[in-house]
């Protein structure tokens, strides 16, 4: 009954047309405050061991041997007032993206204007309208108080010392500091010091802010608080970048969303319409214990499935398994009789709403995170 | 509604941005008084075996042969000086070259080369607290010398002082081509610690360079700092100068000259590649 | 019948499993310092610099002609300043290196979380010291004959002319004495967290109270009596006697004993001490903590 199936590719090619209306074409009519085109980053790998000497590494003319595409031409443009995440899975691209943005990082190729200056010939502009956080709570001094290290960046961003002092306070009230504004970060927690860092980001009043994966590592009633503090900056009137792996926080925070994968923006939108785009199919996910992951070649194999991805999740010690097809009530009990056949236990299961993991499924056949 | 930046960058601006700097660093180092005042008492462990290695060699009518190299036997208030000027030399290897590793390993040096400044700015403002920082130690250590050893200079303070300028920028010149290598590195403690002893040493700040072996010699008269020790003892001290006094101070305005524009060359070269590579985070 | 196997912890203890655990220590401990490449340098480079600014102001001292020479010769017995500065620093570093090793042996693994592991094991304590410093001890006596080797080539200093087999006996004296204040440092160091501070103080005490670098007959009053208390004193002279002055057994025979003394009164005191910080940490459950 089989032979009846339709031969599958794997992975299923996104269509043509569907990749089209997702990636953004940038049109000069929008009025864009971050507008980047085709940026690209190359790095060169030595070839020596890394304990290579000084003036072995001085010596730029690299031995061009080793050479990690990190960005692979990415393209966006973010209205103002908007915010834009990218979304994507480890070593994607995304830090990358962010540092050639805060001109940490020289950019390999391509252009970008941050509120109409140049990333490459006005650094100094782009650098005065850009607030960013990019390694958290790292980012900030930890001998020095909160306060302390808000005067100082004050005087590093020229803010005049009038305006400074007001907007220290300000700020310190605001982001909930002021109790502890006098003893040094390091006795603060990690949700607290990522909150200077923010105040920081803050200080000059920049009309855009980057964030790089502002959530990591706090527990979830900080996650939830930053994520508060995040629409808020929105509701400012700043436009806000960040960068997650999370697709609930994409979902939540973002008006839209930058897919990105191996270096490449594999679909751009706002949430609704990128999960309406595989809206067509049934989205079946299963959590399995003892689950034997040869099996996944043969139930991708059945009828009607379209894609499919595993992943264990330590937590919980079960596989995750997501199957999309165009009929779920027909592959559901046979891919229910496949896993048990081989002494999987199915633990739950459901035919979902498609998330943006689903979407990144649907497009590269990977879990977002594994 | 859009924001505006409220950056209002004058030429006041990025003084005061130098001085936050000058003032942040600052800040950290007195954050461990006890560190600070181990500046101030380490010199004492070596001067004082140098003070009673002076006693053994005193006769009735004191340290005449040193007297011969030099023209003076108060060899303590000679080697003090040096220890001072040793000081300098200390803080822009270890401060200077340092200070950027160790914020580049906490992580917070991208912050700072986010900000709206010249990033070599961050190396004045380093350069600033350094001084004032060595200056208070430096004082703390000739006042201990005053009571333990009996230090005392007479002659041309003023003098002194305005020498002592040339030499510190060409000092802290070198300090930023320093600084962006150490930033490459990996272990650069050893390196550190063995060339600050070294050209301290070879500059001649325990002793006449004259009594170097003839191999080190040439390369103690080759550093522009040896004339720079020398001179500050001439004024301070009545010691016989090397060269007559408008040569060294010539040697010392030309190692200004040279080693300033060098540094900053050296520092944006390396500012280029970290920016290249991102070497700015790796940890 | 065969409980040893059943039933390890049987066994008990054996001279020949606490030598076995020794030596896997000193193992470890070796492995770990192969690590680190600036050891290299820790041996090669240190022992010739740091001496030389010390003979270098002698010279300048000295003046041009040596004319200030039979002031120190009186004092000490010799011309050969350098010869004399070489001995007593190489005896300084040797202890200093054993301050900083053994110190820091015990508080980097309290620091890296690994003493405590180390301490759950059925070992005796004084084997885990023990096997540290068995490491150390192979690395000092490489230290000391690099030395000697390089101040001969380096600087000309011939320093096995005299008395060797009285100055060999002297430094094997001073082997347990390093290695008692090594230990006693290191409890220390367990107990009060304070690894730098206290290597500064405790190698200062010896640098100017010794003699490292000149006659102690120099010192005040008060400062001799200290030197008269420390052991190191002894070394340094008994050393220095035997290969710069020919010393013999009538002149040095004194100084022996002295060492001897305290090459069983050291260890002792160190151990004891220690045994006293482990039971106050136990007490008190600090032992991982730092
Ligand atoms: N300085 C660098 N030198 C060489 N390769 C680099 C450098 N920085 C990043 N890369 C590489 O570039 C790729 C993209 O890294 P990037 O940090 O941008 O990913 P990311 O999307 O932020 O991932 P994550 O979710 O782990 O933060 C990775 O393969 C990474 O190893
Ligand atoms: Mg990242």
């Amino acid at each position: 009954m089989a032979s009846s199936a339709p031969v599958l590719e794997f992975p299923p090619p996104v269509p043509a047309d569907v990749l089209a209306a997702h990636l953004y074409t940038p049109s000069r009519a929008e009025q864009l405050i971050v507008d980047v085109h085709d940026l690209r980053k190359v790095f060169v790998k030595r070839r020596s061991a890394p304990d290579a000497s000084m003036w072995q590494r001085l010596a730029l003319r690299a031995q061009r041997t080793d050479e990690r595409v990190a960005v692979a031409g990415v393209s966006f443009g973010i209205a103002e007032g908007e915010i834009f995440g990218l979304l994507g899975p480890n070593g994607a691209g995304k830090t990358t993206t962010i540092r050639m943005l805060s001109t940490l990082l020289q950019p390999s190729a391509g252009r970008a204007t941050i509120n109409g200056y140049d990333l490459a010939s006005q650094p100094d502009m782009v650098r005065r309208n850009l607030g960013a956080v990019l390694t958290g709570e790292r980012s900030i001094y930890w001998k020095l108080s909160a306060r302390e290290n808000l005067e100082y960046f004050a005087a590093l961003y020229h803010l005049p010392p009038a305006i400074a002092r007001r907007r220290v306070a300000e700020l310190l009230e605001r982001l909930d500091l002021a109790s502890r504004a006098n003893d040094p970060v390091e006795g603060y927690s990690s949700g607290m010091k990522q909150r200077v860092a923010i105040a920081k980001a803050l200080l000059a009043n920049p009309p855009v802010v980057l964030l790089d994966e502002p959530t990591i590592g706090l527990d979830p009633q900080s996650a939830r608080n930053l994520r508060e503090l995040i629409l808020e900056i929105k509701r400012e009137g700043r436009t806000v970048l960040l960068t997650t792996h999370y697709m609930e926080e994409a979902d939540l925070l973002c008006d839209r969303v930058g897919i990105i994968d191996l270096g490449k923006i594999i679909a751009l939108d706002t949430p609704a319409a990128l999960k309406r785009s595989i809206r067509q199919l049934d989205v079946m996910q299963l959590e399995v214990e003892a689950f034997d992951e040869a099996l996944m070649p043969e139930l991708e194999a059945l009828p009607g499935v379209q894609q499919s991805a595993v992943r264990y999740r330590d937590d919980e010690r079960v596989w995750s398994l997501a199957l999309h097809s165009t009929d779920s009530r027909a592959v559901l009990p046979r891919a229910i009789a496949l896993i048990t056949a081989h002494s999987g236990r199915i633990r739950h299961m459901a035919v979902a709403e498609p998330s943006l993991e689903d979407v990144f499924i649907a497009l590269t056949g990977k879990q977002l995170r594994d | 509604m859009p924001s505006t930046s409220l950056a209002q960058p004058t030429w006041r601006s990025y003084i005061r941005a130098a001085l936050a700097i000058a003032r942040k660093d600052t800040i950290v180092f007195f954050r461990y008084p006890a560190n600070a005042l181990f500046r101030v008492i380490e010199p004492i462990a070596w001067l004082t075996p140098m003070y009673f290695l002076g006693k053994s060699f005193a006769g009735s009518a004191g340290n005449t042969g040193f007297a011969a190299y030099t023209g003076t036997n108060d060899y303590m208030s000679f080697i003090l000086l040096g220890a001072v000027l040793a000081n300098y030399i200390a803080a822009v290897f270890w401060g200077m070259g340092y200070a950027l590793k160790s914020e580049m390993d906490a992580g917070v040096l991208e912050s700072n080369w986010m900000a709206p400044i010249p990033r070599a700015l961050l190396l004045v403002g380093q350069t600033l607290a350094s001084l004032a920082i060595t200056t208070f130690n430096s004082a703390g250590m000739l006042l201990l010398g005053w009571l333990l050893f009996g230090f005392q200079v007479s002659g041309n303070a003023l003098a002194a002082a305005l020498i002592l300028i040339p030499m510190l920028v060409a000092l802290y010149g070198f300090g930023f081509a320093f600084a962006a290598i150490v930033l490459l590195m990996r272990d650069a403690n050893t390196m550190v610690d063995v060339s600050n002893y070294l050209i301290s040493m070879l500059a001649g700040s325990q002793f006449p360079v004259q009594v170097l072996p003839r191999l080190l010699l040439p390369l103690s008269l080759a550093l522009p700092l040896t004339y720079g020790f020398d001179a500050i003892r001439a004024l301070l001290l009545g010691v016989r100068p090397l060269l007559a006094l408008h040569y060294e101070i010539a040697i010392l305005i030309g190692f200004m000259a040279v080693m300033t524009p060098l540094g900053y060359f050296v520092f944006k070269r390396i500012e280029r590649y970290c920016q290249m590579r991102g070497t700015l985070s790796m940890h | 019948m065969d409980t040893h196997i059943a039933e390890p912890w049987r066994a008990g203890r054996s001279l020949a499993t606490e030598l076995r655990a020794v030596l896997m220590i000193a193992r470890k401990e070796w492995m770990i310092f192969r690590r680190y490449p600036s050891w290299v340098i820790a041996l090669f480079i240190w022992p010739v610099l740091m001496p030389l600014a010390y003979i270098f102001t002698a010279q300048a001292l000295g003046g041009p002609g040596g004319e200030s020479l039979t002031r120190f010769q009186q004092l000490t017995g010799t011309r050969d300043y350098a010869a004399f500065i070489v001995l007593g620093s190489i005896l300084w570093m040797w202890l200093n290196m054993t301050l900083w090793d053994v110190g820091m042996y015990l508080r980097n693994e309290q620091m890296h979380g690994t003493l405590e592991s180390n301490w759950l094991c059925p070992t005796w304590r004084v084997s885990l010291i023990l096997g540290g410093a068995l490491t150390k001890l192979l690395v000092s006596v490489a230290f000391i004959l690099i030395s000697l080797l390089e101040f001969r080539v380096l600087l000309g200093v011939h320093l096995l002319a005299g008395n060797v087999g009285l100055a060999l006996l002297a430094l094997l004296l001073t082997i347990p004495i390093v290695h008692g204040i090594g230990i006693a440092f290191a409890s220390l160091v367990l107990r009060f967290k304070e690894a730098n501070a206290m290597v500064f103080l405790v190698r200062g005490i010896f640098m100017i109270f010794c003699g490292i670098t000149f006659p102690v007959a120099v010192l005040p009053g008060w400062m001799q009596v200290i030197a008269a208390v420390l052991p190191l004193t002894y070394a340094i002279h008994a050393v220095r006697a035997a290969l710069l002055a020919n010393a013999g057994w009538a002149e040095l025979s004194a100084d022996l004993l002295v060492l001897g003394a305290y090459a069983i009164a050291a260890p002792l005191l160190g151990y004891i001490l220690f045994g006293i910080v482990e039971r106050g940490a136990r007490r008190r459950g600090d032992l991982g903590q730092y």
